[in-house]
């Protein structure tokens, strides 16, 4: 008998497919507990952290539009909640304009990603149809808002004690990268249960969608600090616009050590 | 006053750290014995800061009997979610109240611990020159007292972490699942609870400032610039 405690297992390799040498995961839905319906948005909450296989399971079911319907909509009231969070740093504007600018970056990265992650799936093998992969993408920004909730505590404790952007910038990023780290986990599991022959493919995505998501970041900024305009001016790669930040903070830093020398 | 004298009995096999009992515990979530744990938290880790901030003056210590604990606490509640979340994630299936659970039992072992440290801490401080009537830092009686400080809550925290990993092991059944979420814990929790260090500041505080709650400037800066800010410093000069 399984314990309890134990989840059913994720593939192991983080961003690949089942490795050679290791025995395939069992196919989804061989169990019951993976064929439970998911009635509502608190049991998709529930699954996606202790059973994400059956969530995997419910989105190759007729009918798994509520679903999807359901994980999306928990993902942008998530990523409003985390950014109300990131905007109580500057506060102000920044008190509504970051939550939307974060739930929205984050729904347009999942959409313009979209069509790119099916093509990849397909040339990877995988029989996953257009609604499971929208499926499993909706899974990841779900998961992904879930524990940025999680973390939003822990960030909130610091946004009110510093006044670094760079800081602040530094700390979500982090975060960012620890949730979509799970998140991209789960839809790596998802394709290797579908039979995708090679995560190559997959791989390449999930590098674009990073970028992509990163890229957002600079092109809906300001997201921490504050800004004359609600969107910027002008157009930047976010690598220039992080160097140009920290390059800022290194000049404000020797400014005020020499003030405190003199 | 049963579910008191029940929590009381129980106090020794939670130290011991006995992982059939300890699991048990755990799975049932009981408002009584959670009170329980906090009070030995804020009776033992309030002790402790007492004893620590006595050296700079009384009143330090009065302060240090509320803000330890409350340190210990915030870390709790304010990683909760995170803890919960993470324990499924790293392939440990525990409820949200269970990961609570198990950390509020951890940190009531550290606590017990530190506790029962008080009083030496108290004894070293009597035999060391009060901060208070210093007009320079005793170098080498702070540097005792800090490095005694040390020693004591390393040796609190790696008690109630091996406990906490035993019980871990237990609940899942593998070695490599516990350490996996043992050490994303034991991260977050650092990671958090320094900066409430850094917020609730003075424990000790310099004789040349005055005796505070919290300094006028709490919500200034975070410990990890401090760091940053120090070595740039230590580079630059």
């Amino acid at each position: 008998m399984n314990d309890p405690n134990t989840p059913p297992l994720i593939p192991k390799p983080a961003f690949a497919g089942p490795p050679s040498g290791l025995p395939a995961p069992p196919p989804l839905g061989s169990s019951p507990d993976e064929q439970a319906p998911i009635p509502g948005v608190v049991a998709a909450i529930e699954s996606i952290l202790r059973q994400p296989r059956r969530v995997m399971y419910q989105l190759r079911q007729a009918g798994s539009n509520r679903l999807i319907a359901g994980m999306v909509l928990v993902a942008v009231l998530c990523s409003i909640i985390y950014g109300v969070v990131v905007g109580a740093f500057s506060g102000g504007t920044q008190l509504w304009a970051a939550p939307a600018k974060v739930a929205a970056g984050l729904l347009i990265s999942a959409l313009i990603c979209l069509p790119s992650l099916y093509i990849f799936a397909c040339l990877s093998g995988s029989q996953a149809r257009l609604v499971e992969v929208a499926g499993l993408v909706a899974g990841l920004t779900m998961l992904m808002t879930i524990l940025l909730i999680g973390f939003a505590p822990v960030a909130w404790v610091f946004s009110q004690s510093t006044e670094s952007v760079t800081a602040m910038g530094t700390l979500h990023l982090a975060f960012w990268f620890i949730a979509t780290y799970f998140g991209l986990r789960f839809l790596n599991a998802g394709f290797s249960a579908h039979e995708d022959r090679s995560g190559g493919g997959i791989k390449v995505w999930m590098a674009i969608f990073i970028l992509v998501m990163l890229q957002m970041t600079t092109a809906v900024r300001p997201l921490i600090g504050t800004a004359d305009t609600l969107l910027p001016t002008e157009k930047k790669f976010f690598v220039t616009h992080w160097m140009d930040c920290l390059k800022q903070n290194y000049d404000s830093e020797s400014g005020r050590r020499a003030a405190q020398t003199r | 006053m049963s579910a008191l004298s029940a929590n009381v009995e129980q106090f020794p096999d939670l130290l011991r750290g006995d992982p059939d009992a300890l699991k048990d515990w755990a799975h049932r979530w009981q408002g009584a014995r959670v009170l329980g744990y906090v009070a030995v938290i804020f009776i033992g880790a309030g002790l402790y800061g007492a004893a620590m901030g006595w050296w700079r003056s009384p009143t330090q210590a009065g302060f240090n009997l509320i803000k330890f604990p409350l340190v210990i606490l915030l870390i709790t509640l304010g990683n909760a979610l995170l803890n919960g979340m993470l324990a499924p994630l790293l392939g440990l299936n525990l409820r949200f109240r269970q990961s609570l659970m198990l950390v509020l039992m951890s940190f009531t072992i550290a606590a017990a611990i530190l506790g029962a440290f008080a009083p030496i801490i108290f004894f070293i401080i009597w035999n060391t020159p009060s901060l208070a009537r210093q007009t320079q830092v005793p170098w080498a009686a702070y540097n005792f007292v800090q490095l005694t400080q040390v020693v004591i809550i390393a040796f609190a925290g790696t008690a109630a972490n091996v406990r906490l990993l035993r019980l871990l092991q237990a609940l899942g059944g593998s070695t490599q699942v516990a350490r996996r979420v043992l050490f994303a814990w034991l991260g977050g929790n650092l990671f958090l609870g320094s900066q409430l260090c850094w917020i609730l500041r003075p424990f000790i505080g310099s004789p040349a400032l005055p005796v505070e709650f919290l300094r006028s400037d709490a919500l200034e800066g975070n410990f990890y610039e401090s760091v940053v800010r120090a070595v740039l410093n230590l580079l630059s000069s």
